[in-house]
């Protein structure tokens, strides 16, 4: 007993009380605003490692809201999967917020950067929730938090472009989240339970019964989280949104909040489906047919844009869908492959829209075909530039090879190898679009014409801590992969 | 009291010039409010709640600055303090929730937390759902109000 039985929920709630004292703080003791939010996550960030190793020593651990046990009350659960998904997500938001405080400066006006900070604590404090919770009304509600605090943060910035994006991202993720919900009123309807567990055991049984709303609800499912999570037919919103949003929010929204999607639709498969309802329709080879064309055809996409940003953007749309590869292909080391690239890509994403935030802070160049001779005025951004893009490639020395390498031999594993044949052919994709950036930038004989505002320490700092990070994850990788066998050996 | 010195203008532009409206405004706004506090403190008895009520509350306060002027409407819950007690609104629920931590039982618990329950069906029963009531009620009418401002004064 004490008060790390609460962690759970403290994990979740400290993100909102900050994000309510935000405003007030920057209102009245403007210093502190950025500190509280830091000390937020940080602590969060304690929590969630001192759950995690709870959780090794003593099994699963379940949280009941208000003391009232599930079916009726709220559970939270606290299993190794989750807490990874949580590690990655909290830790990255700490890591963008350390950047963002000096670019938002430049970014934003200043009146509303106080509301920024609330709008991230909202935005981290919704993905904890939705990583945890257990109970699929609830994942609806912080669902709608997530999909509107991430709008704002788009919209934020408050120039034409953003707020038409943020609208179109709007419109689509709150079709997304009807979608889904009518799916929560199908599976109620024939079990009448939310409770992911409950739903797990009866939903075997009621399957017999009401085939029909099983896989209306299946089907919706798959439209909701494949639309917030810009799965291929349905990735239009994230081009706009991600490209035009302020560095940050892009890093935030490209490389953590995507993802918590893919996940929900992993927990949906493997914790509320049954096996039966799996094995009756080919749910997982429709995903594992949308990833791999999403895997070619954001890099397509990628390959036309003369934008930086929006060739990142499109990017995120062709490495999302490798995690989709994992849980389409429906085995467990697919699954360890999906999942490291949920961290990998998290961080190399990231750290690719921060150098693309470094170089629109110090020159204001965002076409690609000026950024020739870039390398020699910003080279601590543009070598952090080749270590991610090495990383989206799958060269070996990054992590970006290690998930692939998984992706694939699970594929031959199970006697798949046209999709080896997609991944390779996407990695060459990426390589079509990425390497000539990096080679523009170091190789140009040409100087770089324009005037160049000196980067912050802070920004060329938090680059410097993703590069060391991608570089480890491409060498280092038994820990994750361990805690990842175990974790997912709970699902086979 | 003179007619005139119910509708005098209190500074400022007028959007609205027509003493019908103001006068009526001025008689109903009392009893919009009252209505609104009462469905705001019903919230576990009856249908409706806090947010019903808040938007009740809130629209009555817009009401205001609609039939008179920014101004004076403003004036009823300036800026800052809207913001404030938007913040404070929802502090007050997710810190009534942590009360469950300290006691030693669950986030947002109400009986086991120990919070009065009372007698079924009076108004002051129900422990903790009457507080987080007040608060969620405080902060929906806030919001209404600064989200009327925020869109009055994006129009400038």
């Amino acid at each position: 007993m004490g008060v790390s039985e609460h962690f759970p929920a403290l994990i979740v709630v400290i993100f909102f009380i900050t994000a309510f004292i935000s405003p007030l703080l920057y209102r009245w003791g403007r210093k502190f605003s950025a500190a509280l939010v830091i000390v937020t996550i940080a602590a969060a960030l304690g929590m969630t490692v001192s759950l995690l190793v709870t959780v090794q020593q003593a099994g699963t651990v379940f949280y009941h809201m208000g003391g009232w046990p599930p079916p009726w009350g709220i559970e939270f659960k606290a299993d190794p999967l989750r807490l990874f998904m949580l590690l990655v997500v909290i830790s990255v938001s700490l890591w963008i917020f350390i950047f963002a405080l000096r670019d938002l400066q430049h970014e934003l006006k200043k009146r509303v950067i106080g509301w920024y900070y609330t709008l991230y604590s909202i935005l981290v404090g919704s993905m904890a929730g939705i990583v945890l919770t257990n109970d699929l009304f609830n994942l609806f509600v912080l669902m709608e938090i997530c999909a509107i605090s991430a709008c704002a943060i788009i919209s934020i910035k408050e120039d034409r472009e953003c707020l038409e994006a943020s609208f179109k991202y709007l419109i689509l993720s709150a079709m997304g989240t009807g979608c889904f919900l009518l799916g929560v009123v199908m599976l109620y309807m024939a079990t009448g339970y939310l409770n992911y567990s409950f739903l797990h055991l009866e939903l075997a049984e009621a399957f017999n019964y009401y085939p029909r709303n099983i896989f209306t609800a299946a089907a919706l499912f798959i439209v909701a989280f494949g639309t917030k999570a810009a799965l291929f037919p349905l990735h239009v919103w994230l081009p706009d949104a991600h490209a035009s949003a302020p560095s940050p929010s892009s890093a935030m929204l490209s490389g953590v909040v995507i993802k918590i999607y893919a996940f929900a639709l992993f927990l949906m498969f493997y914790e509320v489906f049954p096996r039966t309802l799996l094995e009756a329709i080919p749910l997982n080879e429709i995903i594992l047919w949308l990833a791999a064309l999403g895997t070619l055809f954001g890099s397509i996409f990628a390959m036309l844009q003369s934008d930086l940003k929006k060739m990142l953007a499109f990017s995120s749309i062709g490495q999302i869908a490798y995690i989709f590869m994992g849980i389409g292909l429906n085995h467990e080391s697919a699954l360890v492959g999906g999942f490291y690239h949920i961290m990998v890509h998290a961080v190399t994403k990231a750290m690719l829209f921060m150098a693309a935030g470094v170089i629109i802070y110090s020159t204001g160049v965002r076409d690609i075909k000026k950024l020739a001779g870039i390398g020699r005025v910003l080279p601590i951004t543009m070598i952090a530039f080749t270590i991610g893009s090495a990383s989206m490639v799958g060269i070996p020395g990054t992590g970006g090879l290690i998930s692939k390498w998984f992706l694939a031999i699970s594929a031959l594993e199970i006697g798949r190898p046209v999709f080896v044949i997609v991944i390779l052919a996407s990695s060459l994709l990426n390589a079509i679009y990425y390497m000539p950036i990096v080679i523009n930038a170091f190789m140009q004989q040409e100087d770089f014409k324009k005037d160049i505002k000196p980067v912050p320490r802070v920004m060329l700092a938090c680059l410097v801590i993703g590069m060391i990070f991608i570089v480890i994850s491409g060498f280092y990788t038994t820990p994750v992969v361990t805690l990842l066998e175990q974790a997912l050996a709970l699902y086979f | 009291m003179p007619l005139s010195d119910l509708t005098r203008s209190r500074g400022g532009k007028i959007p609205i010039d027509d003493q019908i409206v103001r006068i009526t405004s001025r008689l109903v706004v009392p009893f919009i409010q009252v209505y609104g506090i009462y469905v705001i403190l019903n919230g576990h008895l009856s249908p409706g709640g806090s947010f019903s009520g808040g938007a009740i509350f809130g629209a009555s306060l817009v009401l205001l600055a609609l039939s008179f002027n920014l101004e004076a409407g403003a004036r009823q819950i300036p800026h800052h303090a809207a913001s404030l007690l938007e913040s404070g609104g929802a502090l007050g629920y997710a810190l009534t929730g942590l009360v469950g931590v300290f006691v030693g039982s669950s986030y947002l618990a109400n009986r086991i937390a120990g919070f009065p329950m009372g007698q079924p069906g009076e108004l002051f029963s129900a422990g903790a759902i009457l507080v987080i009531t007040v608060f969620v009620g405080i902060k929906v009418a806030s919001t209404i109000v600064t989200l009327f401002y925020y869109i009055i004064e994006g129009e400038k």
